[in-house]
């Protein structure tokens, strides 16, 4: 599929750049010399006449790397091969780690609208079709020049500290969660927290352990999803030496290592049906055994389970039982998305912006008013552990005190660059807006199908048909 | 949304373990590897950080719809085997016995490209005793340095080295100058691997002569590069990088661009070693760039990313080493490639180790488990284990630490690995104190 060409009323040109105003942009264009370019290399240079721009050239992607490490560019026009795709990935990649971080305009012959969108994902600035057009190029490239961004100022946030984590948040949604916390942390009931990746599952089972009759104890978490199924046994109740292969030492498993304390089981889900068994017997008699031991060890342990996943769901699939189910949700605590709490995202951001400019040595007093629309437009599928994620990248890469839209991830400037830099006029057939938005959800998503077929309210089987029909 | 939910996919440490180890299986076992993806759920979770290959997913329906692709593989190979061996009874009928013997070691190349080391080696010794019936003896220098080099591969560099030396006094013999340098070139790398730096030095020098006086550059690179190597493993990094620097112009005149893109990934490593980053960041994403223009080569891909991902790690930028180590971990997925995948693994577990980070087992666990199955090398479960007891030692588990590291000396011990069995030794003296 190529991309679609604008069938409406043509826009209006792009002036010529004024004298000097493209003072102090260096360009970097490469392979654009011959090789099936069309000397775009020699128009560039014409088109850019008087406007102040320097352009250089390389004539391959190793040649480019060298120029690239040698000085800083603001953009670099880069021509691609045969395979587009593999080679837009690697410019990505390539220019991820150039200083100054230069836009990329990708030149191809026939762009596939896979390509195109699929470069918009990837915060390329544009996609432009050989032989290129001046007025596409000079439109592309006034993209560099972006609006203005005010700074907004970063407020100083109240947080609470649970050992190395915080609680940060004072949304109703957030507010909730604090009362069911005061209410459940004084006794020793077992605790099932339920929220999505990256909620902070964990920073408030630690909440109720240190709000806990228990807190002097240790607090042992495990991750049941993350470690091997083979091992996870031996993991929670620990071993004998030369239980089984790799068994090199006798193990103390984590439920005698909390002893006195709390045990967080998080991502339940993930077990086995046959361990489970085991979990619920250790919870109901209060007594464990090591793997290849004979001994019966009491454990005195306040469990804390979470998950991600819809236990019920799980039971109905019989992935989960429901006896355990019930033991573990004697009290339950569900904890809202980042996108339900309101505000507190700029808090958060606060926060993690201090925090980091700390941990880094840097100054970040404000952030832009246009990056932060970016943060409260995108989707968040990973909770308070993405933006976590997104504002420690902006505090490593800001070169000031103010985090801006050059600061997020590519597919951030990507979200920006949709169909509002569409020429005025231009309008599209109705596939391409389809597939657009499909693109969209996806970069707002990382690309899970699954929560993306959520958000455009289809079946994840009829979002996988249309991706392949658009080549996403 | 309506419908039924479908099925969550099978973890790949489940349908490996259902999959017998058999070797007829080994495509569909590379298969089922390479289309295995992380489930999308698990991205932003908590174990999100801690996905090994184990942890990914597989969907038997996507198994089944490219079930064709490994079937391909197969009659690819077979045919390669099946060709080369009518190729080489045609050459028999009319006496071109150079002939039968090249088509023999096409035949075992082919195998040693999908790994059945084993099946290579019965090629190469038909090759080589229809070679030693010849008048010709230069495809028996051809068979010996195939036998040699499959040796270094297996680790068994002592015999490795004494092919290469039948096949340098043969060369010498014949005036064969080409297989006199690849058997100087097989000889020095059988001493770099078993430290002998004299000896590796001598022979690499000895095959740069050999090759200068023919004028091949491409020839020359690779002994300057040989040489480079060397050099900085004795730690005579000046050196190293003349040599290096003369490499690269060899290659760069012949346009020799996986042989660039190695060069410059070892002028990454050295540039790291004299505490120049930029440098080597700039070395390792040049290399990089030329890696891209290459024959696709996933393994040189592997090796600079994961050397540029310690490279981060040594400078303090997890975020960036983590993201770095990611890529190379999907390429070596797409690519099937078990051993650097080992690597891969070790790392990550290296830098959960340097975060402190108890959960960061799980990678030497994956590590240990896929130097055993996947592609068995005791040599890599060894390195294993010695990164595992170090790891385990940072965390002040020194029980445990202990533990992993006697085992490392025992298989460096039975492998024969002297230097590293002595490092461990060290390891282990260290935490006596």
């Amino acid at each position: 599929m190529t991309r679609v060409v604008p069938t409406g009323p043509p826009a209006a040109p792009p002036p010529t750049p004024r004298k000097e105003e493209w003072q102090a942009l260096r360009i970097l264009a490469v392979g654009a010399e011959g090789g099936g370019s069309g000397g775009l290399l020699h128009s560039i240079r014409q088109w850019m006449a008087d406007s102040g721009a320097e352009i250089e050239s390389a004539p391959d992607l190793p040649r480019a790397v060298r120029q690239l490490g040698a000085g800083r560019w603001q953009v670099v026009v880069a021509v691609l091969g045969d395979h587009a795709d593999d080679d837009l990935v690697w410019w990505v990649d390539t220019l991820r780690g150039a200083s100054a971080a230069p836009r990329l305009i990708a030149v191809a012959h026939r762009p596939s609208m896979g390509l195109v969108l699929r470069a918009e994902k990837l915060g390329v600035l544009d996609v432009l079709s050989l032989p290129v057009r001046r007025d596409d190029f000079l439109r592309a490239l006034r993209r560099v020049r972006t609006a203005p961004e005010a700074a907004v100022t970063l407020p100083d946030v109240e947080s609470h500290a649970i050992g190395q984590y915080v609680l940060v948040g004072q949304s109703p949604a957030m507010l909730e969660v604090y009362k069911l916390i005061a209410r459940v942390g004084p006794s020793s009931a077992t605790v099932l927290v339920q929220g999505e990746s990256g909620t902070g599952k964990e920073v408030i089972a630690r909440a109720i352990h240190l709000n806990g009759p228990m807190a002097s104890g240790p607090f042992v978490a495990v991750n049941c999803a993350a470690i091997p199924e083979n091992l996870l046994e031996s993991e929670l109740f620990g071993h004998e030496k030369g239980a089984f292969t790799g068994a090199i030492t006798r193990k103390i498993g984590r439920f005698e290592q909390a002893g006195g304390g709390t045990l967080f089981l998080d991502e339940i889900a993930d077990m086995s049906l046959a361990l489970q068994a085991k979990i619920l017997r250790a919870v109901q008699e209060r007594e464990i055994e090591r793997v290849g031991g004979s001994e019966t060890i009491p454990v005195n342990v306040r469990l804390i389970a979470a998950t991600n996943r819809d236990l019920k769901e799980a039971i109905k699939q019989a992935r989960f039982r429901e006896d355990l189910y019930y033991r573990l949700a004697v009290f339950q605590i569900r904890l809202p998305r980042l996108t339900e709490r309101g505000d507190d995202l700029f808090l958060l951001t606060a926060y993690y912006a201090r925090h980091f400019a700390k941990e880094y040595g840097k100054r970040i007093h404000s952030i832009s008013d246009r990056a932060l629309d970016l943060l409260r437009n995108h989707a968040w599928v990973g909770n308070v552990r993405e933006l976590r994620n997104v504002i420690e990248r902006a505090v490593i890469v800001a070169t000031d005190e103010v985090l801006r839209v050059d600061h997020l991830p590519e597919e951030f400037r990507g979200e920006e660059a949709t169909l509002q830099d569409r020429p005025e006029g231009a309008l599209l057939a109705l596939a391409e807006i389809e597939a657009r938005h499909i693109a969209r959800v996806l970069a707002h998503t990382n690309g899970q199908i699954g929560a993306a077929a959520e958000v455009l309210g289809i079946h994840r089987n009829t979002l996988t048909r249309k991706m392949k029909e658009y080549g996403l | 949304m309506s419908g039924e939910q479908p099925l969550p996919p099978v973890r790949v440490e489940k349908a490996l373990g259902l999959l017998p180890e058999i070797e007829a299986l080994a495509p569909l076992r590379a298969l089922l590897v390479s289309i295995s993806r992380p489930d999308e759920r698990t991205l932003w979770s908590s174990s999100g950080p801690y996905l090994t290959l184990g942890k990914r997913g597989v969907q038997p329906e996507e198994l089944r719809r490219r079930m064709p692709q490994a079937f391909h593989v197969i009659t690819d190979h077979l045919q390669v085997l099946y060709r080369a061996y009518v190729e080489t009874l045609e050459c028999h009928q009319r006496g071109d016995g150079p002939g039968a013997v090249a088509a023999l070691l096409r035949a075992g190349r082919g195998e040693e490209r999908v790994g059945r080391v084993g099946q290579a080696r019965a090629w190469y010794d038909v090759a080589l005793r229809v070679s030693q019936a010849l008048q010709d003896r230069r495809p028996e220098v051809e068979s010996l340095r195939s036998l040699g080099e499959l040796f270094l591969r297996l680790g068994q560099h002592a015999e490795g080295a004494r092919h290469f030396q039948r096949a340098l006094a043969i060369a010498e013999a014949e005036f064969d100058q080409a297989g006199a340098i690849a058997a100087c070139e097989g000889l020095g790398a059988a001493a770099l691997a078993q430290s002998q730096w004299a000896g590796a030095q001598a022979w690499y020098a000895r095959g740069l002569q050999l090759a200068e006086a023919t004028g091949d550059q491409r020839q020359i690179g690779r002994l300057e590069h040989h040489l480079g190597v060397l050099a900085r493993q004795q730690g005579e990094l000046a050196r190293a990088g003349e040599h290096l620097r003369r490499a690269r112009e060899c290659f760069e005149s012949t346009d020799a661009t996986e042989e660039i893109a190695g060069v410059l990934n070892m002028q990454g490593l050295l540039e790291g070693q004299l505490g120049n980053e930029a440098a080597a960041m700039a070395a390792y994403r040049e290399a990089l760039a030329w890696a891209q223009r290459a024959p696709r080569d996933a393994g040189l891909e592997v090796a600079i990313r994961l050397n540029l991902a310690e490279l981060h790690l040594e400078a303090g930028r997890f975020l960036d080493g983590e993201e770095e180590m990611r890529r190379a971990e999907q390429v070596a997925i797409a690519a099937n490639l078990t051993s650097r995948l080992v690597q891969i693994y070790m790392l990550m577990g290296k830098l959960r180790g340097r975060q402190l980070d108890e959960t960061g087992f799980v990678f030497f666990e994956q590590a240990v488990e896929l130097s055993r199955t996947l592609e068995p090398s005791p040599a890599a479960e060894a390195q294993v284990y010695l990164e595992y007891g170090l790891f385990r030692e940072r965390l002040g588990q020194r029980e445990e630490a202990r533990a992993c590291l006697e085992r490392a000396r025992e298989i460096f011990g039975t492998v024969g690995d002297s230097v590293d069995r002595r490092r461990v030794e060290a390891e282990l003296e260290k935490m006596a104190v």
